[in-house]
């Protein structure tokens, strides 16, 4: 691809093509400001755009490598990422009116992780509220808007991040997952999402919600980008203690790994029942281009996943309250309607409840094993519906909100509670010309065998590469 | 497990230390009571011995090469 407008590119391609001196780092930072100030007033994606730092920033990387100094595989390249990484010196809003002048003090070891292999900050992406809702809106900052259809939602709560890489505004962004805030975007806006295993990737200087489901990961155009942020990101931190060390797997490799004799599994039911026709359509093709690249299927019974999704609700909703019971007292009119009323249902869930939910976590996993046995993932939708307007999904914190958020993120939440990993590629798009992803769902850890598999689906398919157009 | 009644909620809330009028108890019965529902069948059927690390234990069991 030609770097006359270097934003185009994947962060893989042009993380080599500023490393190959055939582009600096100032022309694709400039090229993604130019995309920005196009794009933002109709995505509302970013929180924040720090131009003149961004262009000083890729100036001075340009200098490093003009004397022989890299910093390292993403020296020069801009990224935004969901406002709710600490990166000391900076507002980090959490997409919130409580934190909106709030400056970190500290940086979250997966941003800094990002640094240290040479990004340069191009801003900070709009989110929903603490990372509390799963459509985009924002009772503070207004909703984000879906590239592909503007008055659509963008899913959340990663939802700038989503925006902003399917609007080739930023080449990758950090999002969170602690109910499906990753790949509900990725899904929404069609772009490449990986929600990683809890304990893969450190959450120290990540924004809290729940800390026995809050997961970090990148969303981004391709599958080997992804493969190459985790790979930036994971690993031990002793600033995490709950993050697994070990030796890593190579997950570059891994994207080039053949996936011949691998064998999915399509759940019987759950994910599989009451699905919009045009998902269930995506799902049908997606497996059918799988099967012609050598995976096998087979049809799996899961165990009872709705008593997966009502454990996660419970912990949620319990672990959510308990960090925000302070602001809860003191500033309760400073969160949006519908964030509150998500806080406050935590305040009604006895103690022995939120721990029996803790406490299945490992046998409930352990039937997930046991039932997934010989299958090296699963193949299913991120929700049954692609991205609803903005106007029909704004349901505030009227009487049905929770009942119309836990319908749209039935099957991601089991997921959480369980911990897995799971990697939502771009699959389909609907007559009404909105995307659709699948999500892979993999072995705790195994983060690999999905990139193996979303690779190839890459490599057979066209619709990472497809990209909105301003109109 | 039953589902809490929104005067259970108003109970509960109040002891934790932040207080909810009816229609805001009225709203979290409406809200959480599903999730009740759902974990109703496993509700009070976990063994006394179940170790507290069995999910990290059975998550760390078979990691990937």
């Amino acid at each position: 691809m030609s770097v006359t407008e270097p934003a185009l590119l994947s962060l893989t391609e042009v993380a080599q093509a500023i490393a190959q001196k055939r582009v600096s780092s100032r022309e694709v930072t400039q090229c993604c400001l130019d995309r920005i100030a196009e794009w933002q007033p109709r995505l509302n994606a970013f929180m924040s755009i720090e131009a003149d730092e961004a262009l000083a920033a890729a100036d001075a990387a340009d200098k490093a490598l003009s004397a022989g100094k890299s910093s390292g595989v993403l020296h020069g390249v801009p990224l935004a990422h969901k406002d709710m990484y600490y990166d000391a010196g900076k507002v980090v809003t959490c997409g919130s009116k409580i934190r909106r002048d709030w400056v970190a003090t500290t940086t979250a070891t997966s941003l800094q992780r990002l640094k240290d292999a040479g990004t340069v900050r191009l801003g900070a992406l709009q989110m929903s509220e603490f990372a509390y809702g799963p459509t985009g809106h924002n009772a503070h900052y207004g909703p984000v808007h879906n590239p592909w259809v503007l008055d659509h939602v963008t899913g959340g709560s990663s939802s700038g991040s989503g925006s902003a890489v399917a609007a080739r505004l930023t080449f990758a962004a950090l999002g969170s997952d602690t109910g499906g805030s990753i790949r509900m975007p990725a899904h929404f806006c069609g772009v490449t999402g990986l929600k990683t295993t809890v304990g893969r990737i450190s959450r120290a200087g990540a924004m809290p919600l729940s800390q026995s489901l809050d997961t970090v990961g990148p969303l981004a155009r391709t599958v080997e980008d992804c493969a190459l942020l985790l790979g930036l990101m994971a690993g031990a931190d002793p600033e995490d203690p709950t993050c697994i060390g070990g030796e890593l797997p190579d997950y570059a490799e891994a994207t080039r790994q053949p996936i011949k004799g691998l064998t999915v599994g399509i759940p019987s039911a759950f994910y599989v029942d009451d699905l919009d026709p045009e998902i269930a359509r995506v799902l049908d093709e997606t497996r059918a281009t799988l099967t012609v690249e050598g995976v096998r299927f087979v049809q799996v019974e899961l165990p009872d996943q709705r008593q997966l999704t009502a454990a996660c609700q419970l912990v949620l909703a319990v672990e959510a309250a308990a960090f925000h019971k302070r602001w809860m007292i003191e500033r309760p009119q400073d969160y949006g309607p519908q964030v509150l009323m998500r806080l406050q249902n935590g305040l009604a869930i006895p103690a022995i409840s939120y721990l029996e939910a803790l406490r299945w976590r490992g046998p409930a996993l352990a039937a997930y094993v046991a039932a997934t046995s010989g299958v090296d993932a699963l193949l299913a939708p991120v929700a049954p519906v692609a991205a609803p307007t903005i106007a029909e999904s704004d349901v505030g914190n009227s009487l049905d909100a929770e009942a119309v958020i836990q319908r749209l993120t039935r099957f991601t939440r089991p997921v959480n509670y369980l911990g897995l990993p799971s990697l939502t590629v771009p699959s389909g798009f609907t007559k009404g010309g909105l995307p659709v992803g699948m999500q892979l769902i993999g072995a705790s850890f195994d983060e690999a065998v999905l990139l193996r598999i979303g690779a190839t689906f890459q490599r057979a398919t066209d619709f990472h590469t497809r990209r909105p157009e301003l109109t | 497990m039953t589902r809490p009644s929104p005067k259970d909620i108003k109970a509960i809330a109040a002891v934790a230390g932040l207080p909810v009028d009816d229609e805001v108890a009225a709203r979290i019965a409406t809200s959480i009571g599903p999730g009740f529902d759902g974990f109703a069948a496993v509700a009070g059927t976990l063994p006394f011995d179940l170790e507290p690390a069995t999910f990290t234990r059975v998550q760390t069991a078979k990691v990937a090469p």
